[in-house]
């Protein structure tokens, strides 16, 4: 078929479709030429399309949708682990992550359509790496960490250490994310997430961000806060914070903190927002997610 | 490379022989199977005219893989029609004028129909109507129109008349 004007037709393809982990790993050994993991190629396909990634010599794909090890949800002793190749809108609507992370449904709703949480996958969001993957505030927000599988060697990696750059982390390319795992939410603690771009639907954020807060007797224990869109990865804002570690837990306080969070970020202009904007949006969305919080933990 | 595939595709089994860099929506417009109602617009998942159910469930046609679409259900707007009957969900976009050039409708009724055949509650909002067609673009209509017609197919279903 004639592509469009602007569209890429896709390289020449040679298709895998691992059954199970071991499979994969032994294809890693084999596969000849480059290569490409996809889950739900709801990344892949864009990206190849409107030119951002070109394979001139074509391309082995290898698909782990199928993988069963991928693609689970459970909950044990506390901590909740979601399987790499599970799709959004399944773990959207999952029992498990509605009731201990409300937040991380939340941010999936506000992520692209129906159609393509249907198919798009967490460890697809994460594994991408885009400063602007909107699974990752409220994954960071909530302390979540990834498991890493290579060949050798099973590994797990706070995700605040896993992102080294724009579209870049630290997994080799003979290495699948395998899972993601984070506590679940305890009754005095809450996370919230919001995202702000040019519409509510189908949309890029310009920022977003998600709040941890953990009250105990009207005074802030624990506080993470993350941002999307306002560094080269999503961050978390380390000096705000610790501003908060053993405050009142106030609105006035909160408000503060906010302010603290636009100081300690440096966003850049780009074609969506200026950079003052950015800063702007970050202090609104940390101060009102940190507040959705409270009034959680406040009733 | 060429690859064989099997297929559900409203209700026939297909074999096929694909090329293994072909989406969904590029095999579903082929010559063999020529579902015309999947309609090719952006191909990045973001108009929605090439919706289709796979497995019971929306997804962009063009942001599948046809080979990773192995042993899937397909639903086509095509698969809806009884016959020459229309659908009660598209006679409900007819009635409501729900559609002017038509581009974007055999992907917005497939985003209607599996919202309405899951809606187990009562009462349907506009906004969860909104909500589940978020992913499918119309430039005609203003989507007040649209709102209206799947809110009458949804009562068409609740009157028993629905397949
Ligand atoms: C119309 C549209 C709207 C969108 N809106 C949003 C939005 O609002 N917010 C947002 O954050 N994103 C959005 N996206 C981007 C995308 O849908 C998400 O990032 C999605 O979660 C990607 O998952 P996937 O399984 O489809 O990834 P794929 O396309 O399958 O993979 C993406 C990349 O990750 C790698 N990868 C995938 N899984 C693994 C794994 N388990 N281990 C190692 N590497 C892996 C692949 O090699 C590939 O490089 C949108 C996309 C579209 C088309
Ligand atoms: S053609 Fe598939 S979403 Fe536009
Ligand atoms: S009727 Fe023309 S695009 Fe919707």
């Amino acid at each position: 078929m004639k592509n469009f004007v602007g569209s890429r037709a896709l390289p020449d393809l040679v298709y895998h479709c691992p059954e199970n982990m071991n499979a994969l790993m032994a294809l890693f050994d084999t596969i000849q030429g480059e290569y490409k993991i996809v889950a739900g190629c709801t990344d892949f396909i864009p990206a190849v399309r409107g030119g951002r990634w070109s394979f001139n010599d074509g391309l082995s794909l290898i698909d782990i949708k199928k993988i069963d090890e991928l693609n689970f949800i459970k909950e044990t002793d506390g901590i909740v682990t979601i399987g790499a190749v599970t799709p959004l809108s399944t773990i959207m609507s999952s029992d498990i992550v509605q009731k201990h992370a409300p937040g991380l449904c939340h941010a999936m709703s506000t992520m692209a359509s129906p159609q393509v949480r249907n198919v798009g996958t967490m460890g697809g969001n994460i594994a991408m790496s885009s400063p602007a993957g909107d699974t990752v505030p409220s994954l960071l927000a909530l302390g979540a960490s990834v498991i890493i599988k290579g060949k050798q060697e099973e590994k797990k990696v706070a995700l605040d250490q896993f992102f080294t750059g724009p579209g870049k982390n630290i997994m080799a390319s003979n290495e699948v994310l395998k899972a993601i795992e984070f506590p679940a939410l305890k009754a005095d603690e809450s996370v919230h997430f919001q995202k702000i771009g040019t519409r509510d639907a189908v949309i890029i954020s310009i920022v977003s961000a998600a709040s941890f807060l953990k009250v105990e007797n009207g005074v802030c224990k624990a506080a993470r806060i993350a941002l999307g869109s306002v560094a080269p990865t999503p961050i978390r804002v380390p000096k705000a914070e610790a501003f908060l570690k053993n405050k009142p837990a106030t609105r006035e306080v909160l408000a503060q903190c906010a302010e603290l969070v636009a100081r300690e970020i440096s966003p850049i202009t780009d074609l969506r927002a200026s950079a003052d904007y950015r800063r702007d949006l970050s202090e609104t969305l940390s101060r009102r997610t940190l507040m959705a919080c409270l009034d959680d933990l406040n009733p | 490379m060429k690859m064989p595939v099997t297929l559900n595709i409203n209700n026939t089994t297909w074999n096929l022989d694909i090329d293994a860099n072909a989406t969904l929506l590029e095999v579903l417009r082929n010559n063999v199977l020529n579902q015309q109602s999947v309609h090719r617009s952006c191909e990045e998942g973001e108009c929605g005219a090439c919706t289709v159910l796979m497995d019971g469930k929306p997804v962009n046609s063009c942001l599948v893989m046809a080979a990773s679409a192995q042993g899937s259900t397909i639903i086509t707007s095509e698969g809806l029609m009884r016959g020459d009957e229309l659908h009660p969900l598209m006679k409900a976009f007819v009635d409501e004028l729900g559609l002017q050039c038509g581009f974007c409708t055999p992907g917005m009724v497939m985003s209607a129909y599996a919202l309405i055949n899951q809606w187990e509650d009562e009462e349907l909002s506009d906004m969860d109507i909104r909500k589940a067609i978020e992913g499918n673009l119309c430039r005609c209509t203003g989507y007040v129109n649209i709102v209206n017609s799947i809110r009458r197919a949804k009562q068409a279903k609740d009157a028993g008349n629905w397949w």
